[in-house]
Formats: C-alpha cells, sequence, structure tokens
C-alpha cells in the first residue's frame, strides 16, 4: 500500500514538473548559424558621393548641432529633441516645438541614423544632411521663417563664417542652408553605437549571457527578423503598422502623406532596434510607454503572435545587447560662436 | 445503436461543414502599383521573374490566383492563411519597400530557400507540379543575388 503510495506521489510530482515545463516553453540557447546569416555588424558610416566628412565640416556640425539660434526663438537646437547624452531622443511621445506646439511623431533617435536607408518616419528625406534641413524651417519645429533668415543668422557671427570656410575650403560664399545641413549631417555620421551584439556577429561566442542567445532564439521565432535584420536591425525597408491586424490608431497616414499612393497608406520605416531599451517611448505616435508593451504590440499587430510574458521578457533581455555606449568624448558640447550686434534677436511670434 | 450514432455524426458533421461555407476569408488580392513589383524595381532577368511567377506568385504578390478548393471550407481558411503570412514575409508586388540592405537579404533569403528545398511548401506542390524547382530555377533564383547560400 505504501509503495503503491509513493509511485503515485513520484508520478503526481512527474506530472508537475513535465506540466510546468511544458507551460512556458523557452527557447534554447545554442543559436543556429543559419539565424544570423541576415545580420551583420554595424559598419561605420562614410560620406556619400562628393561630400566630405573632414574634420573641420565635422567640428561645425557639432557647433550648429548644439546651437539654439537656429530656432526662432533661440531656444530650441537639435539636441533638445535628439538629446545626445539620452541616446538621441527627448522621450517625449512627441516633441515640443516652437512655443511649446506638439509634433505629430516621435523623434527618433540621431545615433546610427546615417546608416537608415532614408530618413523620418516616412522616408520623405533620402539622408542626414537633407533631414538636417528639415526641422529649422518647420514651423511646429524650430520655426525660422526662411533660409535667408538662417543664413543671417550664420553670417552674423564671424566664427562661424570662419568654421563654414575651414569646412569647405573650395566655395567662395561657403555659409549656405545646403552646407549647415551638410555639416551637421557630417556630424551625426559618426554617430554610430558599436554593441557587444556586433562583437557576437564577429565572433565572440561570450559577448552575450546564455539568457540573451535564448532571448534571440525567441526572437526570431516570433518571425521579427522579416522586417528587423540587417546591420541596425531595422532602419532598411517600409512596412505597413498593422500587417497582421489593423494599427489600432489610424489617424496618421505614414508614407501616404509623401507619395499619395494607396499601397503606402500606413506604412512607416521600420525603426532600428539598436539602443531600443533606451530609446523609449516607441512608435511613429510615441504612445507605447515601454519596450515590453511594443514587443507584445509588435507580435500581436505585425506578426500575428500572442507572446507570452516568457517569450516577450526573453526578447527584451536580448536586446539589451544592442545598446552600445554613448561616444561621451565625440558629443562634448562645444562653445558656441558669440553673438554680434548683428545676430538676429529670438522671437516668440508664431 | 452504433448505426445510429454514426448517421448522426455524420449528419451534424454534414451540417457543420455547410455552415462552414458561409465563413468565408477575405481573398481580395489587394491593389497593385505595377512600377512597384520586383520586376520593375529589381530588374532582374526574364528567366528569374519567370520563376518567381510561377513558384511564387500566389503566396508572395498581390496577384494570387485562387484556386477552386480555395473556396471550399476548411481548406479556404488554411490557403487563405498562407497566403496572408506569405505576403507578410515577402511581397514580390511590393518589392519598392526594401532599401538595398534588406534587398540583398531577401534575395540571399530566397536562393537559400531555394536550394534547401524549403520554398515552396511541400504540401504546395503536387497541387501546383509546375511550382516544382528545378536545378536550372534554383539557378536562376540565385542568380541575382551574387552569393552563394550560407
Amino acid at each position: 500500500m505504501r509503495k503503491t503510495q509513493c509511485r503515485i506521489g513520484m508520478a503526481l510530482a512527474c506530472l508537475l514538473v513535465l506540466g510546468a515545463c511544458s507551460r512556458e516553453p523557452s527557447a534554447s540557447a545554442n543559436i543556429d548559424p543559419a539565424r544570423l546569416a541576415v545580420f551583420a555588424p554595424l559598419v561605420a558610416t562614410t560620406a556619400p558621393g562628393d561630400r566630405s566628412l573632414n574634420k573641420d565640416a565635422i567640428a561645425l556640425g557639432r557647433m550648429l548641432y548644439y546651437d539654439p539660434r537656429l530656432s526662432k526663438s533661440q531656444k530650441i537646437s537639435c539636441n533638445t529633441c535628439h538629446t545626445l547624452t539620452e541616446y538621441g531622443v527627448d522621450h517625449q511621445a512627441t516633441s515640443s516645438g516652437h512655443n511649446g506646439q506638439k509634433g505629430d511623431r516621435n523623434s527618433p533617435t540621431v545615433y546610427n541614423a546615417a546608416v537608415h536607408f532614408v530618413q523620418f518616419w516616412d522616408g520623405r528625406a533620402p539622408d542626414v544632411e537633407e533631414q538636417a534641413k528639415g526641422p529649422v524651417l518647420n514651423p511646429v519645429e524650430m520655426a525660422m521663417p526662411s533660409e535667408k533668415q538662417v543664413i543671417a543668422v550664420l553670417k552674423s557671427m564671424p566664427e562661424y563664417v570662419a568654421a563654414f570656410k575651414k569646412a569647405f575650403p573650395d566655395q567662395k560664399d561657403p555659409v549656405t542652408y545646403d552646407n549647415m545641413g551638410k555639416a551637421i549631417g557630417a556630424f551625426e555620421r559618426k554617430l554610430t553605437t558599436p554593441a557587444r551584439w556586433d562583437q557576437f556577429l564577429k565572433g565572440d561566442q561570450n559577448a552575450l549571457t546564455t539568457a540573451e542567445k535564448a532571448g534571440f532564439n525567441e526572437f526570431t521565432n516570433a518571425g521579427c527578423p522579416t522586417c528587423h535584420a540587417g546591420g541596425l536591425l531595422g532602419g532598411n525597408m517600409f512596412q505597413k503598422a498593422g500587417v497582421a491586424k489593423p494599427w489600432w490608431d489610424t489617424t496618421d497616414s505614414g508614407r501616404y502623406k509623401v507619395t499619395k499612393n494607396e499601397t503606402d497608406k500606413f506604412v512607416f520605416k521600420v525603426p532600428s532596434l539598436r539602443n531600443i531599451e533606451k530609446t523609449a517611448p516607441y512608435f511613429h505616435d510615441g504612445k507605447t510607454a515601454t519596450l515590453r508593451e511594443a514587443i507584445a504590440k509588435m507580435g500581436e499587430y505585425q506578426v500575428g503572435r500572442t507572446l507570452t510574458d516568457a517569450q516577450i521578457q526573453s526578447i527584451q533581455i536580448w536586446m539589451a545587447s544592442l545598446t552600445g555606449e554613448i561616444p561621451a568624448d565625440y558629443i562634448r558640447e562645444p562653445v558656441l560662436p558669440k553673438s554680434t550686434s548683428r545676430t538676429p534677436k529670438p522671437s516668440e511670434a508664431d | 445503436m452504433l448505426k445510429r450514432v454514426t448517421k448522426y455524426g455524420a449528419g451534424v458533421l454534414l451540417a457543420l461543414l455547410i455552415a462552414a461555407q458561409f465563413v468565408q476569408p477575405d481573398r481580395a488580392n489587394p491593389p497593385t502599383d505595377p512600377s512597384a513589383s520586383f520586376a520593375a524595381v529589381a530588374k532582374p532577368p526574364k528567366a528569374v521573374c519567370e520563376v518567381v511567377a510561377r513558384a511564387c506568385g500566389d503566396c508572395h504578390s498581390n496577384q494570387t490566383v485562387w484556386p477552386w478548393y480555395s473556396r471550399v471550407a476548411p481548406v479556404s481558411w488554411l490557403v487563405a492563411s498562407d497566403v496572408k503570412e506569405g505576403r507578410s514575409k515577402l511581397n514580390f508586388s511590393q518589392w519598392n519597400i526594401y532599401g538595398s540592405e534588406m534587398t540583398q537579404i531577401k534575395l540571399g533569403e530566397i536562393c537559400r530557400e531555394a536550394k534547401r528545398g524549403e520554398m515552396p511548401p511541400w504540401y504546395y506542390i503536387p497541387i501546383h507540379r509546375g511550382a516544382k524547382l528545378s536545378s536550372w530555377d534554383v539557378a536562376a533564383l540565385c542568380s541575382p543575388t551574387g552569393m552563394e547560400p550560407r
């Protein structure tokens, strides 16, 4: 009798253990090398075409990036919404621009942005040089009234004029709006953040913990690399928000605003996953506060899977390996050129 | 008794099958912009376009040819689900969504999966004999990638 009770007890214990295991199957920590074929280490960016990435252009770009005098109120700089010490974001759903006006999309990080195949959520600028020229004249953002006014501000400061001449030595009149964009772009092209993930891809098996390797397997099991692949794990294609299930908010028609093609409705650039744990809130509208929530929503709306809490947590653990180090020296705030009596005064007018 | 159970069982099954026909999945082919297609954007060799249309197009494009059995539940649900998943992973009608890096990634995946015989799926081939890839077809699919599958 006792023996029978003991056997029943053991059988129940086995069942309990098996049950516990089967409730939340966890992914293996062994990564099949075939799964890595669609990923690549972060590349060092170079200047496209005839553009120069010389140190003078970068130094000028750094000053312009931090200079609030490129805004109408002289209170907003690129760094206000793309704060370099905060992984290139301001952690707002949408940023506050001129006179507190709110933009309609989340400010994406500038780190690694130069590697993206296009710029802005809707891809309306081809590169960072063109992108940099957008917010300065946007009435909701930095609100400068015209390119002419921007040039007037820059030309009012001899130090800027000298810096432009140094950065663009072959040009007669280098203080131009285009060159402003090129210099900011040159600075941004070096804002890259290699991470432990890159060391792993280069062959260092110890660069990732066992839990992170299991998290990567969960990520691929869920089908995420369909869009999040390549060197940035994103930033190299457009995708519709709501592939598997209609997106919960359709007020923003995405790339349709640029192309007017029906097929581009609710289509956005796929964001990169680099530094993703540091760049909350998420998605084009910034309405998703936590990474946990963002992963769950991607499962539900993009790949059509309800991810378990354990799967979400595992993927989140792996994502920590995508966080790189902020280049503290490179982003150190420079001393800005002094205003002169010719420098236009700030304006709070709309 | 057994005869009666069998008779009722068959009746219930038939009723369920008939009822299932009223739940039809969405089989509409989304609008297509010809300038966004694989052929227009990637400009691959003609042979590649031909293989893609023949072996991949039903699930990986907006120009699905829906067979008769895709109108009969429950098979219709499975076919529609396969097409939806296929389009979400790779859509030859929307090739303009890919940047150059992702284009290379997708072409590499196409080549790898064709070489390994993972695509088209085994269950698709018996009913679409033309979809079976010959070694020439695989070579054509791998030609635009400029790479050997790892």
